[in-house]
């Protein structure tokens, strides 16, 4: 049988081979498919606050965290985190927001702190943008983790492409495991079309192995824990 | 442009030991990653059921490559991605270019992939007349340099930052500077605009997740995000043994990888993308190509040993445990893969005909079996490898077919044992000097294995008594 389709070709070579390695296979190989099932024990307790173990997880892998209550305190820490990187070179001028409705609502008081609000600007315009405030989807404390996903929210581009990304997250949608995260996010056999994790702002160590923040993503990550 | 081959590791290894400056900087790369690794290890207390069942699953995910493949893609292609198939490298370059091409695309921003540097894609993208940059920064300024990686992880280990401010001031025209933020703010300029003006995204895959069609991409930097989210057209390449099973074995592999590769708990980034958007006022690409490459893979499925070739998930561990690589680095081995793993990889996809020096480029200490996430038995590969190449060179095989079964007849025999240990007392006399037995050059006319294993080392004269003479006098002493 002579076989011109790539595939085919490659997956006739892959079951060939496999059937050539039965005869040594005995003596090396156990299958394991059905024990694979069973979720790997997770080691961890439940910690007594999962907010304090976020912030902390977060703040190792140089990210900032605020804890707040309700709208006006959100408003009051954007504002709070816009007025510090004024004195920087960072000094923000225009913000890109993505378009979730606790977003959307806060668009009107925070524009009185800047000189340009957008919501998610096209992708060719997102450069000339200073911050990106988005909310996110969940949290996982045990490594300070921003889980994004595309279904949900456009926050995908404003969380990447300015300098500075202000991310929103609800205390109840902190996980404590990465595990307990991923089966959450898996939902009727399907999981969102784009899903983001982020630990902190953008980081290289390619040159002499020196440390540098920000280097293609964001230099700055402040995430606002909204209780 | 001057790059090593594997046929000439031998000199390769020796010209590298005499660069000062390399083993410096590889001293300080795999000692630090070393440690870091080892505590990130310490901070998970099941790290060994981790890598127990990482392999498990791999060892699975082999076992029933087709049928996990073909779930994978069939996945993925419900939601609206296109696959490609190519048996060796030149049919997914040719894959690659003919998909640019037919949407228009000349300009290419590239994420940091191996897969792609296995088929040198970027020779064959520049020869179709493509510009194609590499984004992630240590390839980038590998690029620049016109030179190929030495670390898996971190490509640029060999440069200096003076080095590399030299490369900045002449092909981007900035002042020198040592300011290693100012290098990276300078990188981080030029390629904005670079991936501003894109047609075609093209990254690597870390793992393909066969339940949902999902492909998984981890970095720090941002490069893979704004590659895989800013063109309309995003050409993911990976190798055919990328896949797993379940949703939920990310968990296991998201362990492992960055403690292993960085010591870090998590990278900065995952990317987990499933096929394409829905509407198209979405954000991200248009498109989603995947090309499955073959190239040699499908035949390491034959036996159990070289099958485990294919668990590895690119961590760069094996390379930092070395210590052939912690001395030579990744150029001397002449290979896209250096290190143990590239050692027993390398023959394996290009033949042994060209590397066959390159199962040797190891004392066999075990140090990359401790430490690889997915426990996969490098010195037991190597063994198979060098029996291999022993197996198929005849005229070696005569002499030292001869000499082991001699050995193994004086070993075995009680008095032929004693009188070797005789003969060599009575004659050592005349190769010892200064109580050890140096260079042997005149030996080198004589037997040529003797001349070699002193060659580089001092060999201790036979002991004037034997363990038994002395063990039989002392007693009779205490009686």
């Amino acid at each position: 049988m002579k076989i011109t389709n790539a595939r085919e070709e490659i997956l006739h070579s892959i079951r060939t081979n496999l059937a050539a390695s039965v005869v040594f296979d005995v003596n090396y190989t156990t299958d394991h498919a059905a024990q694979n099932e069973q979720p790997v024990p997770a080691l961890k307790p439940n910690p007594e606050s999962l907010v304090e173990l976020f912030a902390e997880s977060l703040e190792a892998v140089d990210g900032h965290c605020v804890v707040v209550e309700g709208h006006a305190e959100t408003v009051e820490a954007i504002k709070k985190i816009i007025a510090g990187l004024r004195s920087t070179k960072l000094n923000p001028r225009r913000v890109a927001v993505s378009d979730s409705l606790e977003i959307k609502d806060l668009i009107e008081s925070i524009s009185s702190a800047v000189e340009e609000v957008e919501m998610t600007p096209i992708a060719a315009d997102l450069f000339s943008f200073d911050v990106g405030i988005s909310s996110v989807q969940a949290g996982i404390a045990e490594t300070g983790t921003l889980v994004l996903e595309a279904d949900r929210e456009r926050n995908r581009l404003v969380s990447l492409v300015p300098p500075v990304h202000i991310a929103i997250l609800d205390a109840s949608k902190i996980f404590n495991t990465l595990g307990e995260t991923l089966a959450a996010l898996y939902r009727d056999g399907k999981v969102s079309q784009a899903i983001t994790f982020i630990s902190g702002p953008s980081r290289t160590a390619d040159i002499e192995l020196t440390l540098a923040i920000g280097v293609h993503g964001p230099q700055e990550l402040f995430v606002i824990i909204r209780r | 442009m001057n790059h090593l081959t594997s046929e000439t590791f031998d000199d390769n290894a020796r010209a590298a030991l005499d660069d000062v400056q390399l083993r410096g900087a590889l001293r300080n790369a795999t000692s630090l990653f070393g440690k870091r690794r080892l505590a990130a290890a310490a901070g998970l207390q099941n790290w060994e059921e981790l890598r127990n069942r990482a392999r498990s699953i791999k060892d699975d995910v082999l076992l029933h490559l087709d049928q996990y493949l073909e779930q994978f893609v069939a996945n993925a292609e419900s939601r609206g991605a296109k696959f490609h198939w190519a048996r060796d490298a030149s049919e997914a370059n040719a894959i690659i270019c003919k998909l640019i091409q037919d949407r228009g695309g000349r300009k290419i921003v590239k994420s940091k992939s191996m897969t792609t540097e296995e088929t040198h894609l970027n020779v064959a993208l520049e020869a179709a007349g493509m510009q194609v940059v590499e984004t992630d920064l240590g390839e980038y300024i590998i690029q620049l340099a016109e030179e190929t990686p030495s670390h898996i992880i971190v490509p640029a280990i060999h440069k200096t930052k003076r080095q590399i401010s030299e490369l900045f001031t002449s092909e981007l025209g900035i002042p020198p500077t040592d300011d290693v933020d100012k290098l990276t703010a300078t990188a981080r300029a030029t390629l904005r605009d670079r991936f501003a003006e894109a047609d075609v995204g093209i990254s690597g895959v870390n793992f393909g997740i066969a339940e949902t069609g999902t492909i998984l991409i981890v970095e720090n930097e941002g490069n893979i995000r704004l590659t895989t989210s800013l063109p309309r057209t995003h050409i993911a390449v990976m190798g055919i043994e990328k896949v797993l099973p379940r949703f939920a074995d990310v968990d296991v592999f998201l362990k492992l990888l960055p403690r292993s590769g960085t010591g870090q708990r998590l990278t900065t980034y995952q990317s987990f993308i499933t096929g394409v958007k829905q509407n198209a006022a979405d954000e991200g690409p248009d498109e989603l190509h995947v090309v499955i490459l073959d190239n040699g893979r499908s035949r390491m499925l034959a036996h159990p040993i070289t099958r485990q070739s294919l668990a590895c998930i690119r961590c760069g561990a094996c390379l930092n445990a070395c210590p052939v690589y912690q001395q030579i680095g990744g150029h001397a081995y002449g290979s896209v893969y250096p290190g143990p793993i590239g050692a027993v990889i390398t023959p394996q996809l290009v033949g042994l005909k060209k590397t066959a020096q390159l199962p040797y480029a190891s004392s066999l200490c075990g140090a990359c079996r401790e430490v690889c996430p997915v426990k996969i038995d490098i010195p037991q590969l190597l063994l198979h490898l060098r029996s291999e190449i022993t197996e198929a060179s005849v005229n070696k095989r005569r002499s030292e077919q001869f000499a082991f079964k001699l050995w193994a007849r004086v070993m075995t025999s009680n008095w032929l044992y004693r009188m070797s240990g005789e003969v060599g007392r009575l004659f050592q006399r005349f190769v010892v000097h200064n109580g050890k037995i140096g260079k042997l050059e005149k030996a080198g006319i004589l037997a040529p294995p003797l001349a070699a294993w002193t060659s580089g080392r001092d060999l201790r004269p036979i002991e004037k008594k034997t363990f038994r003479e002395r063990w039989h006098s002392e007693l009779k002493r205490h009686d």
